[in-house]
């Protein structure tokens, strides 16, 4: 089994990228990593990037917010964004999951979906991103 | 017949004689009239004749008339000792039919009964030996009907089966480690009868009358006779619960460390780029500690796919040089056996590679659009694995003016980690590198 090639950072400009004046929902409970993601967001070229540590906060986004994609790390250290998740399959909004533990941390249901493993970086995550944007 | 032999038998009183049963004759009054040698062997003396015949049952037949067949008697006899015999008395009836007697006929069963005893005894231990074992266990005939089952065994299936009716297993509902519904007649313990085998290895879910299920371990074993014919089996039914339960927690566990490193992982490369981020550090710097950042926890993803136990050499290449392969196949070739390596060799290793990756993409072969990396590998023997690192076609190299990470790396990492060699050679056509290092069990951890 081989991993998926990274697409060098060489082979594709920002130009190029879809992800221009997006709106995008960071689930994200550490603080520190959801800076490092909601900056990367903004180097991608994202325009408005709304963050949410937990479920509850992020279902109420979700209530006057419609994004065009969202990243949700899968482990919110006492809860599961899959409730999230959900909601936005309802909404048919795309969205990538991230984790430390790849696929098999995901719920059975939710396999099929884009992962990004943790950490990640910036290219990698415009990949994903612009994947499930394509994949919707 | 000859004279002699003739008159061994002068009449049949002498012929009683050499009977081996005890023969024994009374009167209407249950008084011996007469007896053989055997019955007297059995009483132990000879009484006198006239005596009265004591037991019950030779006055009930001259009472009634009726025979009586095989009527154990426990015999006190004369030397005290004691004798099962198994008696036939039959009634003497004269012309008129009027009851003028009874004949006795007397055999020694006491040996045939002890063996009876014996065996009904072992049968009991072997049965309270199987009642008292904590593992469920049940036996079936040759057709699978239910012959025995233990209170394990009732308590597992939630349910008391019907002997002699139930057959395959003693569940209610088994189904297969999928969750599909498993058949009794398809179940381990019919494959074990249909086919006279054992089976084992096999797992299944017992899915009780109150709907609470349980994962478990059959070891359905043919029973067979002395001349090897299928007689029945004995299946025993092992409760894998604890160990299913061990197992999702020790999965929870490693789940939540991975968790945990990644995410640590994940917070220093955040660290780090809040640090830079507005000093005067160029952003290539940046990108060269988050790709050395990213080449160790794409190693930890692949030793945490075998639980630390080892990760493919052929892996950890082709996820370090893929993203400058061409398509082609002649930028990148990648060319061995399949290595598996121990968690510290697979992370030294990989370090190593992304090094060497990063600095051909720098300053050589893959710096350049007609250069190439060739890394071949073999394991001559199976403790020792020695990998080329081989670059072409790209511009002239010379030795560098500092040691730089990669290098010190390279050095020590193989020979103070490993225990192996290193030799890193900046030829003008390209680099070339050569690694060599021990692969013993004992380096695993």
């Amino acid at each position: 089994m081989l991993p998926e090639p990274h697409i060098g950072s060489a082979m594709i400009g920002h130009a190029m990228l879809p992800l221009h004046g997006r709106t995008i929902l960071v689930v994200e409970d550490e603080t520190i990593i959801s800076f490092l993601v909601e900056d990367m967001l903004r180097e991608l070229g994202c325009e408005d990037v709304r963050h949410a540590a937990n479920v509850a906060s992020a279902m109420s986004l979700l209530r006057e917010f419609e994004p065009d994609a969202a990243l949700l790390d899968v482990n919110l250290g006492r809860e599961f964004a899959y409730p999230v998740a959900l909601q936005l399959q309802i909404k048919s909004i795309p969205f990538v999951f991230a984790t430390g533990y790849g696929r098999s941390g995901l719920a059975p249901e939710w396999r099929d979906r884009t992962v990004i493993q943790k950490p990640f970086d910036t290219q990698a995550l415009g990949n994903a991103l612009r994947g499930a944007l394509r994949a919707n | 017949m000859p004279v002699a032999l003739q008159q061994a038998f002068q009449s049949w009183d002498s012929l009683m004689e050499w009977l081996p049963v005890g023969i024994c004759v009374c009167n209407h009054n249950g008084l011996l009239v007469q007896f053989n040698r055997r019955a007297a062997e059995m009483w132990g003396d000879a009484p006198e004749l006239g005596n009265a015949l004591t037991n019950v049952a030779t006055g009930e037949v001259l009472r009634t008339g009726e025979p009586c067949h095989n009527y154990e008697i426990n015999l006190s006899r004369a030397d005290g000792s004691r004798m099962v015999v198994c008696t036939n008395i039959e009634p003497v009836r004269d012309a008129d039919d009027h009851i003028i007697g009874a004949v006795t006929c007397l055999q020694d069963v006491t040996e045939q009964k002890l063996a009876e005893e014996a065996l009904r005894n072992r049968e009991r231990w072997y049965r309270e030996l199987l009642e008292a074992l904590p593992a469920a266990i049940y036996t079936t005939d040759k057709d699978g009907k239910i012959t025995f089952y233990n209170q394990a065994a009732a308590m597992l299936a939630g349910q008391h089966p019907q002997l002699g009716q139930d057959q395959w297993c003693v569940t209610w509902r088994l189904y297969k480690p999928d969750g599909s519904p498993l058949p009794h007649d398809e179940c381990p313990m019919a494959i074990a009868l249909k086919e006279n085998r054992p089976v084992r290895g096999a797992e299944a879910i017992v899915e009780r009358p109150d709907g609470t299920r349980i994962p478990m371990t059959p070891y359905p074993t043919p029973l067979r006779d002395d001349a090897g014919r299928l007689v029945g089996a004995v299946n025993m039914l092992v409760d894998t619960s604890e160990r299913k339960k061990a197992e999702s927690q020790q999965k929870a566990l490693i789940d939540e460390l991975n968790h945990r490193v990644k995410n640590t992982l994940a917070t220093v490369q955040a660290l780090a780029a809040q640090t830079i981020r507005g000093a005067n550090i160029p952003e290539s710097m940046r990108n060269e500690f988050e790709a050395r950042l990213l080449a160790l926890s794409r190693t930890h993803d692949h030793l945490t796919r075998t639980q630390w136990a080892s990760a493919g050499l052929d892996v950890i290449l082709a996820e370090t040089l893929l993203p400058y392969a061409d398509g082609r196949g002649e930028r990148i070739r990648l060319d061995g056996e399949r290595v598996e390596l121990p968690p510290k060799a697979a992370l030294v290793l990989a370090m190593i590679f992304h090094e060497l990756a990063t600095n051909a993409a720098k300053y050589g072969a893959l710096s350049t659009k007609d250069g190439c990396v060739d890394v071949l590998w073999a394991q001559p023997s199976d403790d020792r694995l020695t990998i080329h690192w081989r670059e072409k076609g790209g511009p002239t190299v010379s030795e560098p003016k500092q040691t730089g990470f990669g290098l010190r790396l390279l050095t020590r990492g193989i020979s103070d980690e490993l225990g192996g060699e290193a030799q890193l050679e900046f030829a003008s056509s390209g680099v070339r590198c050569r690694i060599e290092v021990p692969l013993s069990p004992a380096d695993a951890a």
